[in-house]
This record gives C-alpha cells, structure tokens and sequence, in this order.
C-alpha cells in the first residue's frame, strides 16, 4: 500500500474544536451513550461522545451495511415493467470512535463484499465513509480480542502496511488523544485540529496503556490449528447438546456480529402495483428457514444452525477469506439469551479431542 | 458492474413435459448476441413481485441466442411462470456458477446418473457430449423417477438411444395403475449391475436428490469409481449468486460461486449434507 503513517497528539481542550470543524463537513458517527446504553449514531455535537465507552449492541460495520434497503424498482411503463437501479445514498460521513476489534469487524466484513465479486451496494455506501478507530481502553468480560489479534489496540501491521479503509487511530493518553493517519484522508482529517508532533514520551505512554489494557483481558480462545479441529469434529454431541439443550434461535449472536453478511430479499409492491421494490434484509444462519429449499431444509436443527455459526466464523471463514470471521468482540456471547458462548465450545472440543 | 440487475429476457414458447413441467425457451431482450453459457451452470430467473429463483440451464446455447430452463411448478415464483405467455418478459441474472468438466473427461467413460428433474442440467451434457461424439468413449445414462410421467424429456430418449456406443437404462419408484411401463422397477443405483463401463477409466456425473446421489457415490466407489472423478450439482437455497447473501454456504463453499457442480471429494463429509 505504501501509505504515509505519521503521528501527532491533540490536547483534549482542543478535541471539541476539531470535531465541530469535522461536523462542518462530515456527518459525525460515534459511540453515544444514553441511559445507561451505547449505540452508534449522528452526533449532534462533540459533548455527546462517550469516548471510554465498552461495547455497543449494534457494532459500527452496520452503520454502512444497513439492515434494509432496496436493491432496484420495477416501475410500470406500457410494456411491463422498467428497471431501475437504487444505489444508497452517499453522504460523506466520519465513523469516529470505532474500537480495534470493530475495525477489524469492518475491514472482514469488506472482504466478503469486495472481494473478487464486488457488491455495487455495500461498494456504494462505503465509498463516502471514512473511519477513525479508538484504541480501547475499557475491556468487558465477554472481550477476548487479543487471541484474535485484533484488539484491544490496534495492530496495524497485521495488514502489512497500513490498512486501506481505516484513516486514523486515536489513543486516550489522559490529557491529550494520540492521532495516528494512514494515507492522505487521515492526513486532511487531523489538518484541521490544532496538533504537535508526537514525542517519544507518547509512545511511551501509548505502549504503557496498551500493556495495561490488554492485562486486562481475562477470555481467552486458543486459536491454534481451529479451523482444523472444528472440520474434524463436525459430529461432536456438543453441538447437539448446545445447540438442542441451549440455543432458542432467536439470531441475536448473527445480528450483533460485526462480521455476519447473510441476507435475504423479497419483493415490496405498492397495492396497485404501479412500483415494485426488491428489498435485501439481514437474514440469520439462526433462523430455521435459512436453508430451506422446496421439500427439505439443510439445516432443520438448532444443533446444525448452531454448528453453522461457530464453525463458519472459526473455520470455513478462513479458507474463504484467510482471516478469522470472528474478531472477538464478543458480542454473541453478550447478547445471547442462554450464555452460548463460542470460546467455550470451541475449548471443550480441543480439551475432549486432546484426552482422545 | 452491479450483478444484481436483472435483464430481460422474451419467452418464445413453452415445451410440457407433464402438467406441472415444462421447457421455458428464452431469448434476451437486448440485442441479438449469443447467450453463452457452460453446461452445469445456471441463471436466476425471477418476476417483478415474485421474486428470483436459481435455474439450471436445460439447453446448450443456440445460435439465434435462446437459451432453455425445464421448470417444474412448486411454488410461486415457478406458477407465476407457468402463467406467461409467449413475448412476455422474463428477468435474467447469470449465467454463475461452475460448469460439468466436460473439458476434463475427454476420453472416458462418460456414466451419467440423474434423479428427477437432476436430468435438467445433465441433458446438456448429452447434447454436448453426442455432438462431440469422437471425444467420449462408452456413455451410459441412468434416470430414475418417482413414475413414468416424471421422466422428462422420454421424446428424446430414442434420439438418445441411437447414439453410437450409448446406453440409456430407466427405473421409476412405482408405476400408478394402468400405466404402461416395462422398463425397470426401483432405486436407481438397481440399475448397477447392468452398467458396462470400466472404473479405471470413467468419469460420473450424477444430480438429483442429495440422498440418491449419497447412494450413487458410495455403491460406486464399492465398484471402484475414483471419487475424484466423480461429479455432483447440488441445490441450495440462493438469493444473490454471487457468495454474498450467504444462504448457500455449504462449509466453506458458496454453492453458487464454488458450484454448483463439486467434485465428489470436495464436498463429501462437509456438515449439512449427506454425501
């Protein structure tokens, strides 16, 4: 990639300043908390950011791959119906704030998209978005980013070189955030803030706060020929045990997924059916009809859609994509109703195939 | 370039099979350029209203650009099918995914096994194959169907017949009273012991249901077939036929991008299949 690193620090007196600058040309996405609940949404002002924020439901990947929009319209002319194509609106937006393990979430979840076959739509939505992550400072107990690599700070040479479709990383160094860029758009971005050069003193303090930051990571999943193991253990009676005795399909672990793609469509149609809309909708691997086709259904069990989920993010994702589809975040372990927890899974069958 | 974008195509006339089957023959709408396409692959059809649905291609392409799907009517997509007319307009995505590796067998021993509507996207194996005939050696076709009525295309089985160096064996599951019917009794792989095609040197190309083709697979590498010679075209569900809307994955494979044709070994022993 080639693209310019550099680094400098914004005093935190001077952060409002520049995020309103921002706001003059950006719509300004980031972590707000209400009520006791954090959610990416349009800040209306710098003051709203909760920058020690934990995790969101909701991770920021889904703020550009949306869970309902149109794909095109038919629209009725004398002979039938004309198609019209309906690409997403393109405003120019700042995904700001975006912790290491949902940057990764994005970054994966663009494989998926813009790999070899690119999706026009997700293509569409992406192009106007820049993002800013924020090294995470404020590890939950469901976190276990570091096995995965992809957090708590974020290891940018992972991506050997910089990577494309992140622009900055801010680092809360107490009094003042370190901003690092990636290429020219980060660069623009921390133009207009008051800055300094970074001193070696911030990276010292960078590194003394990644260290603490990662001490204090407790779930652990060992990832050390995974793929592998869960391909030999597709018949386990852990899957049926979980996936029959716990799992109530409600889809919540595919929902919150920074990573999970699916989705379905279906036709919209106005009563006179003067316009019809092709609609796509997040659809779950969770939900009993995913695989159904006429006379059967590929996964009819809970215990096949659970071994589906577990199994694509820690093992076929990697011979898809060559990367991980889980990033750590924790999220379908938080969210699940019954506790299903992958590490746990995952670990036991490693422990019983160890004891074989 | 947006794959999601239908095209339209003109339907020029229907072929029935029996009442709830038929042949669609397509052209595309724009211009007059050749359809091109690979035996095994398929097209996604679809209605405004009705949605898509995949389709393998039942024809090879024709030189005036039409192109053929044998459709059978199950839901509503396919009955909102069976009500067009000719002219009427019919929405195109494809062709995708993997072909028959038709490239590949040259020189065999051609056994092809087809269940149902899986002789849908074999017959253009045999219209490739016969019109290349030097490049094949001894073609055995097996087709079961549930009853007589269901084996389609019987118009050409004689075509078929008459073919050099070319075997057509046929079973069905029952045969409803009063139907007229000598042919063999039962699963397809009953059929085995009649097959005269060397192991060493043949290649398999089966489709139909999954559980036929899991029994076809293992009773002939009992007979010494190499699974590595031996095809499979699958069915899943599928809404994009790209590999993004992910409703076709089949371990690490998208059926519609990897297949959805498989080599035996590829997709044996993966979760969610019987094969």
């Amino acid at each position: 990639m080639g693209e310019q690193v550099s680094a400098k620090t914004v005093k935190k007196e001077d952060v409002a300043g520049w995020i309103e600058k921002l706001q003059g040309d950006y719509a300004v996405i980031g972590p707000v908390s209400e009520r006791g609940f954090t959610s990416y949404r349009r800040i209306g002002g710098p003051a709203e950011i909760d920058w020690g924020y934990g995790s969101t439901m909701i991770p920021p990947s889904k703020t550009v791959y949306v869970p309902e929009q149109a794909l095109l319209r038919f629209v009725k002319s004398e002979d039938g119906y004309r198609i019209e194509e309906v690409l997403p609106r393109t405003e120019k937006r700042i995904l700001l704030g975006v912790h290491p393990c949902d940057l990764h979430g994005l970054l994966v979840l663009e494989r998926a998209f813009l790999g070899n076959i690119k999706d026009a739509y997700y293509s569409a939505a992406r192009a106007n978005v820049l993002v800013v992550g924020l090294n995470c400072q404020s590890v939950g107990d469901d976190c276990f980013c570091a096995s995965l690599g992809t957090g708590p700070f974020f290891g940018y040479w992972m991506w050997q070189g910089p990577p494309q479709g992140c622009n900055a990383l801010l680092t809360d160094l107490g009094d003042r955030f370190l901003v690092e860029t990636f290429g020219e758009e980060g660069e623009m971005l921390v133009a207009r803030a008051r800055s300094a050069p970074e001193t070696p003193a911030d990276v010292g303090e960078k590194l003394k706060r990644e260290a603490a930051s990662r001490e204090q990571i407790r779930k652990k999943l060992n990832t050390e020929n995974l793929p592998g193991l869960l391909r030999r253990n597709l018949k386990h009676p852990l899957w049926r045990e979980t996936g029959n005795g716990r799992c109530l399909s409600c889809t919540n672990c595919t929902l919150v997924c920074p990573t999970c793609f699916c989705y379905d469509t279906w036709d919209r149609a106005e009563l006179d059916l003067s316009v019809i809309e092709r609609i796509r909708r997040w659809d779950s691997c969770q939900d009993e009809r995913f695989a159904e086709v006429h006379g059967g259904n590929f996964r009819s069990t809970r215990e096949a859609r659970l071994r589906q989920f577990v199994c694509h993010k820690l093992s076929y994702w990697v011979e898809q994509y060559g990367c991980f589809g889980c990033v750590g975040c924790g999220r379908c372990i938080t969210w699940c109703p019954t506790r299903i927890d992958l590490t746990e899974i995952a670990e036991q069958i490693r422990v019983e195939e160890e004891r074989r | 370039m947006n794959l999601q974008l239908p095209r339209e195509a003109i339907l020029i006339g229907t072929k029935e099979h029996a009442p709830d089957t038929r042949t669609f023959s397509l052209r595309m709408r724009d211009g007059d350029a050749r359809f091109e396409f690979r035996p095994g692959q398929f097209n996604l059809l679809g209605l405004p209203g009705f949605g898509e649905g995949p389709f393998a291609f039942s024809s090879l392409p024709q030189v005036d650009g039409s192109f053929e799907h044998t459709i059978r009517a199950v839901g509503r997509l396919t009955k909102g099918l069976f009500k067009l007319k000719p002219g009427e307009i019919v929405h195109v995505r494809g062709p995708f995914g993997s072909a028959w590796p038709l490239d590949e067998v040259k020189g065999k021993d051609l056994l092809v096994v087809a269940g149902g509507m899986g002789m849908v996207p074999l017959r253009p194996v045999l219209l490739e194959v016969f019109s290349k005939r030097a490049d094949y050696r001894r073609i055995v076709i097996l087709f079961g169907a549930r009853t007589p009525a269901e084996l389609i295309y019987s118009g050409e089985f004689d075509t078929w017949r008459r073919q050099p160096d070319t075997t057509l064996l046929l079973t069905v599951d029952e045969v409803p009273p009063g139907t007229d019917w000598e042919g063999h009794t039962g699963v397809v792989t009953g059929l085995f012991p009649e097959i005269n095609v060397e192991a060493e040197n043949a290649a398999v190309l089966t489709c139909g249901p999954e559980i036929m083709m899991r029994f076809v697979a293992r009773g002939l590498l009992l007979r010494r077939f190499s699974p590595s010679r031996m095809y499979t075209s699958l069915e899943r569900r599928m809404k994009c036929g790209t590999g993004h809307c992910g409703h076709c994955q089949l371990g690490p494979k998208f059926v519609c991008k990897d297949g959805p044709v498989f080599r035996y070994d590829e997709v044996s022993g993966l979760a969610d299949t019987v094969l």
